[in-house]
């Protein structure tokens, strides 16, 4: 093959055995590849004498890597997150479709919308569960299959409104339309379940046409396909001599019993009803019907339209009434002395005395005295309704209400409350100096214009009131309030006994800053500073390891600090110093096996062996000898005090050790081991 | 959209919601025990505080942030916002009313036609989605206007929207397509 590198050595000359079904590099021998998939077909002989294919089976959807001999119960070890996440997933469709009976071909769409569903990172924050049923039910979708959202959530025991919302999403996200469902589709499923015997395909017949009529005349648009269904389903029942009761048929369709119910009345009231079996079974009825929404509408219209009529002519009636209740009180008042008088005294209530005359010398002058009746009965009512508070809103209103007089006195009804109270406020602000800007969005100050500083007086309680509302509520939240004081109760009991622990929210780790250091031997202070080591070191012998001669036990101290950081800054500039560093050649073949061990974090200290990569920065290096130890580690302070002047960088025994402090950018590792 | 200038469709504006900062911090304690028009859920740890005049309910929180909702109109959204913070000064906080936004407008109206909605559903693939067995209207969102529209089959149709321009314009957009699938009274 052309372009092919063997790994080992580097040459090109690589051979590849289509038969046996490996790729050779035939300059250094080792195997690239093995088990390619071949296309040809060899036989063996077996020992019986007959033959057979040679080859072995790969699984669809595995790497094709051999399975272990005689094992294979670990069979996502060591695949990649991906690959468990689908392998997980297929075998949940299975699971679920095989309940609900699917077929393979509908197993394997679900598969794929699932793997597409993966890939678009739509799984993550959702139960796979939720997914996997919404990749069903879109397979069901689109299939056409008789299988409702209500199925997958009975048998997940999840709210059928939150597998619709999955759903939603992923049909939105996968791009994929649903078709719309069908009622037609169910009935063959519910058919079924209510076990019609022989009759079954002729009551399914029957029901079918009842549901394309019941399609005609409106009654399906926005309903649960199911309970058109069930309706359809007991009508054609009985049409066909079965008793099959209402609960037998909400049992099987999954509707409520009131829903039922009230499909039947909407099919009664289509004009479809009033045929006879056999009528229904020849004829099909040309005119449509109005969706049941509808005609309720225009009922309810009607309805409306007939209450203002009435409300008309009610409020007429109600005139005549009260002005022959006037006119009889005033004739009352007229047979007394000093009717007038009385008359003057009731229209100098108020200020309304210049309103109302001025109303009155507009009317007619028969009407004058049942206006200034009329207006004094207002004022009554104003006064009862309004109350002492707004006095003065009232006679700011009072010319206003005095026009409406009679409307409003025949209505009775409704309070005017809102409306004077409306008037008010608009009254004032057109008296009041037209206000600031209303934008104070960038100003801040609260513009006052328009607000009535009495009526939100009354929102504020005095004392005594504030105290009642107090006990009330402290009775209301009673439980609540028990709550917290057991807890305040039971948080001071932990801390006197000192194993309180405060539950403080997750602080997410934030992203350590690399160590600016001069010296290798800084960077390790200011490492161990920042990471809590394990407790699974032996610090005493690290210690030992790194101090070489002449160190002060602070500097030995120091010194796996520095160590351990400098690791760290080795193995960042590594590669790029691999090659440029003095000691580098005969040092740089053992730096790779030094890499590798990377992982074994707490090895054993023999590892701690190898030369130290001269890769710690060209800067660190010093041409100074290298102390190259090729056997175990003894731990002798002697020898190792002779490296600690040398070079801090070349701490070649505790290397590894080093690497497992610093090396690792697993980041707060550390903290698992303490005080375990 | 010969139908357009026939008919003058009413959207009413059923709710709209908004927010404000106080920029000071509210003892709730205190709100709730002066106030007469007040509810303390102390376990949330709001306050809900509702005014008569513009019909509106106000959610109160100890931070100074303040949800208003049940106003009619922008402008009466604003208008109860400040005798809010009104009322909330006389009670003694140094209010500042700032940050006024209206966050929500929910609106209604109505088409003088029935809609098909299986059909409409087809007809407007990736906006509309209709899901009978869940929600007895179709939604159709208008990313654009970041609005919400909820066509029922009767003709009735509910938007929410960011402002009432968004609302507005959300109806008109939708109205040629409402109007193809519309249900013929013969």
């Amino acid at each position: 093959m052309t372009g092919r590198v063997c790994r080992g050595c580097g040459g090109t000359d690589i051979e590849l055995d289509a038969a046996r079904g490996d790729a050779v590099c035939t300059g250094c021998g080792s195997v690239l590849e093995d088990n390619i998939i071949v296309s040809e077909v060899q036989f063996v002989e077996n020992s019986g004498g007959g033959s057979s294919a040679v080859g072995q089976f790969v699984s669809l959807d595995g790497a094709g890597k051999t399975p272990t001999l005689g094992g294979g119960f670990h069979v996502n070890l060591g695949k990649e997150s991906r690959a468990q996440t689908l392998q997980n997933g297929r075998r949940h469709i299975h699971h679920l479709g095989s309940q609900l009976q699917l077929n393979q071909h509908c197993l394997d769409t679900a598969f794929n919308f699932f793997k597409m569903a993966v890939s678009k990172h739509l799984t993550r924050g959702r139960k796979m569960a939720h997914v996997i049923a919404a990749c069903l039910y879109l397979v069901c979708r689109t299939e056409g299959t008789p299988h409702m959202l209500l199925d997958l959530s009975d048998l997940l025991q999840v709210n059928v409104y939150v597998l619709g919302k999955t759903f939603l999403l992923l049909a939105r996200e996968l791009c994929i339309n649903a078709p719309a469902i069908d009622p037609c589709l169910y009935i063959p499923r519910f058919a079924h379940l209510l076990e019609f015997g022989e009759k079954n395909h002729e009551v399914s017949m029957t029901a079918l046409r009842l549901l394309q009529r019941m399609k005609r005349d409106w009654m399906h648009t926005g309903r649960r396909p199911s309970g058109l269904c069930g309706a359809a389903l007991l009508v054609a029942a009985r049409m066909h001599d079965f008793r099959r009761t209402v609960k037998e048929v909400i049992s099987v369709v999954k509707v409520c019993e009131s829903t039922l119910r009230k499909r039947l009345t909407e099919f009664e009231d289509t004009p479809t009803s009033q045929l006879t079996i056999d009528e229904f079974m020849k004829i099909d009825l040309e005119e449509e019907c109005d969706p049941p929404s509808y005609t309720a509408g225009q009922r309810k219209l009607r309805m409306k339209q007939l209450e203002q009529v009435l409300s008309k002519k009610l409020e007429e009636v109600e005139g005549e009434i009260s002005s022959y209740q006037d006119a009889i009180e005033i004739e009352l008042e007229n047979s007394r002395p000093k009717a007038k008088g009385a008359l003057a005294n009731l229209s100098k209530d108020g200020s309304v005395e210049d309103t109302a005359s001025s109303l009155l010398g507009e009317e007619d002058v028969e009407d004058e005295e049942l206006e200034a009746a009329a207006s004094h009965m207002n004022q009554d009512f104003y006064r009862e309704l309004l109350g002492s508070g707004s006095g003065s809103a009232e006679a700011a209103e009072s010319p206003e209400g005095g026009s409406r007089a009679l409307a409003l006195e025949s209505l009775l009804g409704p309070l005017p409350t809102a409306a004077s109270l409306g008037i008010s406020d608009s009254i004032r602000e057109c008296i009041s100096a037209p206000g600031r800007d209303p934008d104070t969005s960038g100003d801040g100050e609260l513009d006052l214009s328009g607000i009535d500083d009495l009526e939100i007086d009354r929102y504020i309680l005095n004392e005594s009131e504030a105290r009642v509302k107090a006990e009330l509520w402290m009775r209301e939240n009673a439980e609540y309030l028990q709550e917290q004081r057991e807890k305040e109760a039971r948080i001071a009991k932990e801390k006197e006994l000192g194993i309180y622990k405060e539950h403080k929210p997750k602080k997410s780790c934030k992203r350590r800053e690399p160590i600016q250091a001069s010296t290798a031997g800084e960077a390790i202070e200011k490492m161990l500073e920042q990471k809590k080591i394990s407790s699974k070191i032996n610090y005493s012998v690290l210690r030992d390891l790194n101090s070489k001669g002449g160190g002060s036990p602070q500097r030995e101290g120091t010194r796996p600090a520095e160590r351990a950081s400098s690791r760290r800054l080795s193995r960042r500039r590594t590669p790029a110093s691999r090659n440029g560093a003095d000691p580098g050649a005969c040092v740089g073949k053992r730096l790779r096996p030094l890499v590798s061990t990377q992982t074994a974090k707490k090895a054993a200290m023999g590892e701690a062996v190898l030369p130290s990569p001269p890769a710690l920065g060209a800067e660190l290096v010093r041409p100074a000898a290298v102390l190259v130890e090729s056997g175990p580690v003894s731990y002798h302070p002697e020898e190792d005090a002779d490296e600690e002047e040398a070079d801090e960088e070349d701490g070649e025994p505790c290397v590894s050790a080093l690497q497992m402090l610093g090396g690792n950018d697993y980041g707060c590792d550390g903290d698992d081991d303490e005080g375990y | 959209m010969d139908a357009d200038s026939d008919v003058a469709l009413d959207i009413l504006i059923t709710n709209v919601v908004c927010v404000f900062r106080t920029r000071c911090h509210l003892n709730l304690r205190k709100i709730a025990l002066e106030g007469a028009n007040v509810i303390y859920k102390r376990d949330v740890g709001k306050v809900l505080m509702k005014l008569r005049k513009p019909r509106i309910t106000a959610t109160i929180w100890s931070s100074g942030k303040i949800i208003c909702t049940g106003a009619t109109s922008e402008e009466e959204a604003k208008f109860g916002a400040r005798r809010l913070a009104r009322s909330l000064q006389k009670l003694g906080f140094q209010v500042i009313f700032t940050d006024f936004k209206v966050v929500n407008v929910l609106a209604v109206c109505n088409m003088p036609f029935e809609i098909r909605l299986p059909e409409f559903t087809k007809n407007n693939r990736p906006h509309a989605s209709y899901e009978p067995e869940l929600h007895p209207a179709v939604c159709y969102r208008i990313k654009s206007l970041r609005a919400t529209l909820q066509i029922f089959s009767t003709g009735s149709i509910t938007v929410t929207g960011p402002n009432v321009k968004a609302v507005a314009a959300a109806v008109e957009q939708i109205y040629p397509y409402v109007f193809e699938s519309r249900k013929e009274i013969l």
